[in-house]
């Protein structure tokens, strides 16, 4: 409870609180313009919080996590685009309550759901978070290592493309990782001879290419189309819902959030699958199941709820493990280390100030985000006039001053420019990108432990199935692989 | 191209970078005394990845969801392909003009590129969009944020009025 209180103490400063409500601000603007999703954002923005102090960078960085959440609600229930993919199951029941004349009411309980599962979440990882990390303190080399692979077994588990290409970016991630010096004794690895590969690909570039110049590349070769927006209520009363709405709420944003949080804590895990997987418990709970695609409040109300949830539960293994459950959280670990904080068990008595900073910043911009979000909805939808022709440049001229901030090194621009071709090329042909950048950056951190692991055991492989808990994880990876070869795949649901 | 050639040739094009990347990684100690090598992980991984890049090309299987608005009839449009093609121009132009240009100069170019040729917009709204834009990260970036730019003549003339 004191740690809450001084990091409520942190974030109330005037600089953080701007951090925060920049970062919440532009996760809505970004949750709405369809393309751009907390991923690009996070890796354009990264180099800039380079001259900021840790815990501002990172409530700004996560501000724009959760806060992408919030703002992709508002395409999917307006105009049936979802603006990021965790918003993608409210297209079917919250598009239909609009059509219906609900849009006030579909978003009022989007909004209220949201704040709440967020909240709920964020006071799970208040309480959830120290046990845990008491219990990580536990782990040695092997235990980390077999913890690793069992959550890249989790994240190509749950990859929407076929196991063989799932591992197939997995391993190339973890191979982008290797390349420049041996984290243990720096000799140079892979970098055939050229200078700007002897530090290795920075994150930066690679996320930036992966991302923000592939996402212009798609941009280019879409077809502006028509886009219908239903209009919102103009008076803050018509996002109330009805008694009856209300009442069918209820339950549906209760297990919305305790399943999205609890989905949140897995590696692979997160926003996206837990809305998936809420839309089809309600489904399932529902006395009316024919009522769902058709603006059923329980298909809008458990989805909603759950990916805000899932977003607050993926902190817990990011900040008590340094394990990121899906890219975006991975991308955090990045900028995490880049500021010389390492997430994990000691982040609670080594930094304590920047744990519960995040924290505490998170209940604070839900207050922000619902504050924002619902007298703003008829400005922020505004935002989708912005024509390609004024959006491509922009965010290119970001992506160059978020490159070259980053080293002060102009090659960095050609290797986000050759990573952006890359990018384009994968995620054209059905390549899950995230995973990449998950396995690089869990790649040094994986290798670490299994060299270190060897190198206590004499090279005997069997270290890793010492103690029960590596071989735990170590049954875990491989069930996830052996499942992963089953047709039907737990993500493709609904 | 159809879906199914693409990838395999986006997979070719992993597995010649896995191929490379292992011959580089067999060139390093994959043991030494004190334990696992600098080689090991490297080789490790790159075998693991021309493995794989092996069986998705014999089995490509089921790739993720199409990207929206990514249709084969959008992507096979001519006009599509020219704005495309000036995309990529643009994209050499960023390259070039961070190393020598400066990053006003860089914007400029690469937003008239894009918006005059890509998007036909007029002359004049690609110069002073491209203009601003240059303005808008000078004095936000470059200035009050003390992010470093890539510099030129202009970049230094303005930092010597500012700061």
């Amino acid at each position: 409870m004191e740690g809450l209180l001084g990091g409520f103490a942190t974030t109330l400063s005037l600089d953080n609180l701007f951090y925060c409500f920049v970062g919440v601000l532009l996760g809505t603007v970004v949750g709405i313009l369809p393309g751009l999703g907390p991923l690009t954002t996070i890796a354009i923005l990264l180099p800039i919080t380079f001259k900021m102090d840790v815990t501002s960078a990172i409530i700004m960085l996560s501000g724009i996590y959760y806060g992408v959440a919030y703002g992709g609600t508002v395409t999917s229930v307006l105009m049936r685009i979802p603006g990021e993919a965790s918003s993608v199951v409210t297209c079917l029941d919250g598009y239909e309550m609009a059509r219906k004349g609900r849009a006030g009411a579909a978003l009022g309980i989007a909004g209220i759901g949201s704040f709440f599962a967020g909240t709920v979440g964020v006071i799970g990882i208040s309480f959830l978070s120290p046990p845990l990390a008491e219990l990580v303190l536990k782990f040695g080399p092997a235990e980390y290592a077999m913890l690793m692979l069992a959550g890249l077994s989790m994240v190509t588990y749950m990859s929407n493309g076929s196991l063989p290409r799932a591992l197939l970016m997995a391993a190339f991630g973890l191979l982008l990782g290797t390349i420049g010096a041996d984290p243990l004794n720096m000799t140079p690895r892979l970098t055939f001879g050229i200078m700007a590969l002897g530090d290795g690909v920075n994150l930066v570039p690679l996320a930036i290419g992966l991302f923000g110049i592939s996402e212009v590349l798609f941009m280019a070769r879409q077809k502006a189309e028509d886009m219908k927006v239903l209009p919102p209520p103009s008076r803050l009363l018509g996002f109330l819902p009805s008694r009856e709405e209300a009442r069918r709420s209820v339950g549906p944003i209760w297990r919305g959030t305790v399943m999205g949080f609890l989905v949140g804590l897995l590696p692979g895990g997160g926003a996206v699958l837990a809305s998936f997987l809420s839309y089809g418990m309600e489904r399932k709970l529902s006395k009316h199941p024919e009522e769902f695609g058709k603006g059923a409040v329980e298909g809008l109300a458990g989805p909603e709820s759950a990916n805000n949830a899932g977003t607050a539960g993926a902190f817990v293994p990011l900040l008590c493990m340094g394990i990121p459950a899906n890219a975006v959280t991975a991308l955090l670990l990045g900028a995490f280390i880049i500021h010389g904080v390492t997430p994990g068990p000691m982040i609670l008595e080594r930094q304590p100030e920047v744990f519960w900073g995040v924290v505490a910043s998170m209940y604070i911009g839900n207050v922000m985000l619902l504050i924002l979000n619902l007298p703003m909805i008829g400005l922020f939808v505004r935002i989708l006039d912005i024509p390609r022709a004024y959006l491509t440049p922009m965010i290119l001229a970001v992506c160059l001053i978020g490159v070259y901030s980053s080293n002060g090194n102009p090659a960095d621009m050609v290797i986000a420019i050759v990573f952006g071709f890359v990018g384009y090329a994968l995620r054209r042909f059905g390549f899950d990108l995230g995973i990449v950048i998950l396995a690089y950056v869990l790649g040094p951190i994986f290798e670490r432990s299994v060299r270190q692991a060897l190198a206590i055991s004499d090279g005997d492989p069997t270290i890793f199935f010492h103690s029960t808990l590596s071989t735990s994880f170590a049954i875990v990876a491989a069930l996830l692989l052996i499942a992963g070869l089953w047709p039907k795949r737990l993500g493709s649901q609904p | 191209m159809t879906r199914l050639g693409g990838t395999r040739l986006v997979t070719l094009g992993l597995l010649l970078a896995a191929g490379v990347g292992l011959w580089q990684a067999l060139r390093l100690d994959s043991w030494g005394f004190d334990g696992p090598g600098p080689g090991f992980f490297p080789q490790l991984m790159a075998g693991l990845c021309v493995a794989l890049a092996i069986v998705v090309l014999v089995a490509p299987g089921r790739g993720g969801e199409t990207e929206a608005g990514d249709t084969e009839e959008a992507a096979s449009a001519p006009e599509t392909n020219r704005s495309f093609a000036i995309y990529v121009v643009a994209l050499g132009v960023l390259a070039v003009g961070a190393t020598y240009a400066g990053f006003a100069v860089t914007v400029i170019a690469v937003t008239v590129l894009i918006m005059r040729f890509a998007e036909r917009r007029s002359w004049l709204a690609s110069l002073v969009y491209g203009v601003a834009c240059a303005v808008a990260g000078l004095v936000c970036f470059g200035w009050l944020l003390r992010v470093d730019l890539p510099e030129g003549a202009i970049e230094r003339q303005f930092y010597m009025l500012v700061r």
